[in-house]
């Protein structure tokens, strides 16, 4: 099986959806595991992807392509999965730049890897108002939530966010990691957050350990 | 040239695609066209000699603006143009601007690929965050500098008068009305009251407080600028659009902003490059801009001193020199902070490539502007120089390409952990606002470890 996990992971970094859907396919059709193909095959791709980006042996456009691939082979699994009782994610996280910054790319970025990482994401989006990311977390109890801004002016709405969810109850709850370009590790720590990504790849072993 | 109100019109009226899809058009088109035209990253040749190469670029990036027009997020739509409505925005743009007035007037005319006239220079602290308490200093640092030939300032940090400014409240406009009055006050304070204001306020700032701030009674001049930006690769906001018939019906300058991240969503060297490009048609088209401002940044970085974004900025400044006669500012982004070497390094290494490229100089993004208070006037000094002294000796990309080779090695290996330098009150004396004698120093040693490179300061011996 050891070769068919190779190739589909070849596949996902290559961002041949169609290709991934055959080989997972087959290996359905010879009883491997549903979860088995995430857990060797699709999620161990993405890692490598995602280590390629940081070093820029690839780009964003391929690790768009390999996610998509990705979600595409993830997508004929998904039935299998839930007559299995649901994929085993990592953990779910929601994350969003807060409210005022129309910045999107890095926050982005830190959804891919995250979803290549195996988390449940849930991009709130870019200018969040403060009441939404409230409103995702009472909803969706996300283990994570990730405030992201790119401003001096917008990061001060980060603490606000945090200030909101102890006055609804909601901060012990919910594990908070920031970052974004004017955001330094040393803020992170004096606003009460609980983890710091100062890039995507950051982003994602510091959610790791918050969810391990 | 095309009208603004038929610019909104196609904002919306033009195809209504999602976001995401979009990002995934400009990625698949920049391949494409990276392809077709042959374009071709060289680690060798950082500075580009290839006029053949330079050109192709500028056709891709027509190629690619026509494809994939230009997003507003705004309305999810996506605005289109003609190959002639782009060819005449570019013709009927200004080939020169007057900056300031009195004494302090310059004048700014476009540069060719290795044009032997001396860039135009504007200082400026880019978006490095600054106290209330140091605020005016650090933009006297900039505005006192002999070679400033216009100037701007940092961002104000978090507070004014104890109060949080935050986006989009009411202390955003008081903060943009106060950074102007600062700024002005700076230059009036080093003897250069007329000296032209590349932006008036932060771009970080709304519209809405942008405008607010541009006024002659705050501190603006009639030819000010005030810059547009593209929010993100080939997309527009009404945010930045609001600015527009505004500024037309004022004598205020209008700049473009473009900052590409190399790895983003166009791709690598190449695609940002090309999107570099498109980006000055997006601005001439949406914003009717009359110059830019380009800080391509590498995307993990955030810088653009490194290989392979100091080639970026080398071609496509070239693809814009050779093909149009817009007045583009190359703005360094560098990684290190005041007061260290590899600072100078790399702003030496920028200088020298944008000047002989055809650029005009906006220097510079300090410690990866973000580390509060490090930037300061020395490292537009030290990054103006150098780009004087190239164009000086009437220097060829290939001896440019020489040059910055020797020089990299002294950074590139160790930019991920370059040093965040000093504050400006521990490089500078704040009561004279002038640089120490420990950073005059370092600057003295390594401009003679270039000039020994081949990089000849003809002047300021200081």
């Amino acid at each position: 099986m050891g070769d068919d996990f190779k190739q589909m992971k070849e596949q996902v970094q290559a961002g041949e959806a169609e290709k991934l859907k055959e080989l997972i396919k087959k290996a359905l059709a010879s009883k491997v595991a549903p979860m088995e193909i995430i857990e060797k095959a699709l999620r161990p791709a993405m890692e490598e992807v995602g280590q390629k980006f940081e070093t820029l042996e690839i780009f964003l456009p391929e690790m768009i392509m390999a996610a998509d691939a990705m979600a595409a082979g993830v997508e004929i699994l998904r039935p299998l999965l839930a007559a299995a009782g649901g994929e085993k994610k990592v953990g779910r996280v929601v994350l969003g730049t807060v409210s005022g910054d129309v910045h999107r790319i890095g926050k982005d970025i830190v959804r891919i890897m995250l979803e290549g990482a195996g988390f449940d994401v849930t991009d709130a989006g870019h200018d969040v108002p403060d009441d939404t990311f409230l409103a995702k977390v009472k909803e969706l109890k996300p283990d994570i939530l990730g405030l992201s801004a790119l401003m001096t002016t917008t990061m001060q709405n980060i603490p606000r966010v945090i200030e909101a969810l102890k006055a609804e109850g909601l901060r012990g709850k919910v594990k908070v990691i920031v970052g974004g370009a004017p955001v330094l590790s040393d803020w992170a720590k004096q606003i009460g957050s609980d983890g710091y990504g100062e890039n995507a790849v950051q982003a994602v072993s510091v959610s790791k350990k918050l969810v391990g | 040239m095309i009208d603004f109100w038929e610019v909104v019109k196609r904002s919306e009226t033009g195809e209504k695609i999602h976001e995401e899809e979009f990002n995934r058009r400009v990625g698949r088109v920049s391949a494409e066209v990276i392809k077709k035209y042959s374009i071709k990253y060289n680690p060798e040749e950082v500075v580009c000699a290839d006029d053949a190469l330079a050109d192709r670029l500028f056709d891709a990036a027509v190629d690619f603006f026509l494809q994939t027009g230009v997003y507003c997020t705004s309305t999810g739509r996506v605005m289109k143009f003609s190959k002639n409505e782009l060819f005449d925005s570019l013709e009927s743009a200004v080939d020169q601007i007057v900056w300031g007035e009195g004494r302090d007037q310059k004048i700014q005319k476009a540069r060719k690929v290795e044009d032997p006239r001396p860039v135009f220079s504007n200082y400026t602290l880019v978006g490095n965050p600054y106290s209330e308490a140091t605020f005016l200093q650090a933009a006297m640092s900039v505005a006192k500098e002999p070679l400033a030939d216009c100037f701007s300032a940092g961002s104000l940090l978090h507070t004014l008068g104890g109060v949080e400014v935050r986006s989009g409240s009411p202390m955003e406009v008081e903060a943009a009305i106060w950074d102007i009055g600062k700024r002005r006050e700076a230059a009036r304070r080093v003897g250069h009251p007329g000296k032209g204001m590349y932006t008036m306020v932060s771009a970080a700032e709304h519209a809405d407080a942008m405008i607010a701030a541009a006024r002659p009674e705050f501190g603006a001049l009639p030819r000010d600028a005030m810059l547009c930006g593209a929010v993100a690769e080939m997309k527009v906001d009404y945010d930045r659009m609001k600015k527009v018939p505004f500024l037309l019906r004022t004598t205020y300058t209008i700049g473009g902003l473009y900052g590409p991240l190399m790895g983003g969503y166009a791709g690598g060297p190449e695609g940002t490059s090309m999107v570099l490009v498109a980006h000055h048609f997006l601005g001439r088209l949406v914003f009717q801009t009359e110059y830019s401002c380009c800080f391509p940044i590498e995307i993990h970085e955030t810088c653009n001193t490194t290989r392979r974004m100091l080639w970026l900025v080398s071609t496509s400044h070239q693809a814009l020199s050779r093909n149009t006669h817009l007045l583009h500012f190359s703005n360094a982004f560098i990684a290190a902070g005041p007061c260290t070497e590899f600072a100078a390094y790399e702003l030496i290494n920028f200088g020298i490539t944008s000047a002989v490229s055809g650029a005009d100089l906006s220097p510079s993004a300090v410690a990866r502007n973000k580390m509060p208070e490090r930037a300061t006037g020395m490292e537009g000094r030290i990054c103006t120089e150098a780009a004087h002294a190239a164009t000086r000796m009437g220097m060829t990309r290939k001896q440019a390409n020489e040059i910055v080779k020797k020089i990299l090695p002294k950074y590139e290996k160790d930019i991920s952990k370059a040093p965040i330098g000093k504050t400006i009150s521990e490089c500078y004396n704040m009561e004279t606002v002038e640089p120490t004698k420990e950073y005059l120093d370092l600057y003295e040693k390594v401009k003679k470890e270039v000039g020994s490179y081949g990089l000849k300061y003809p002047f300021f011996a200081r």
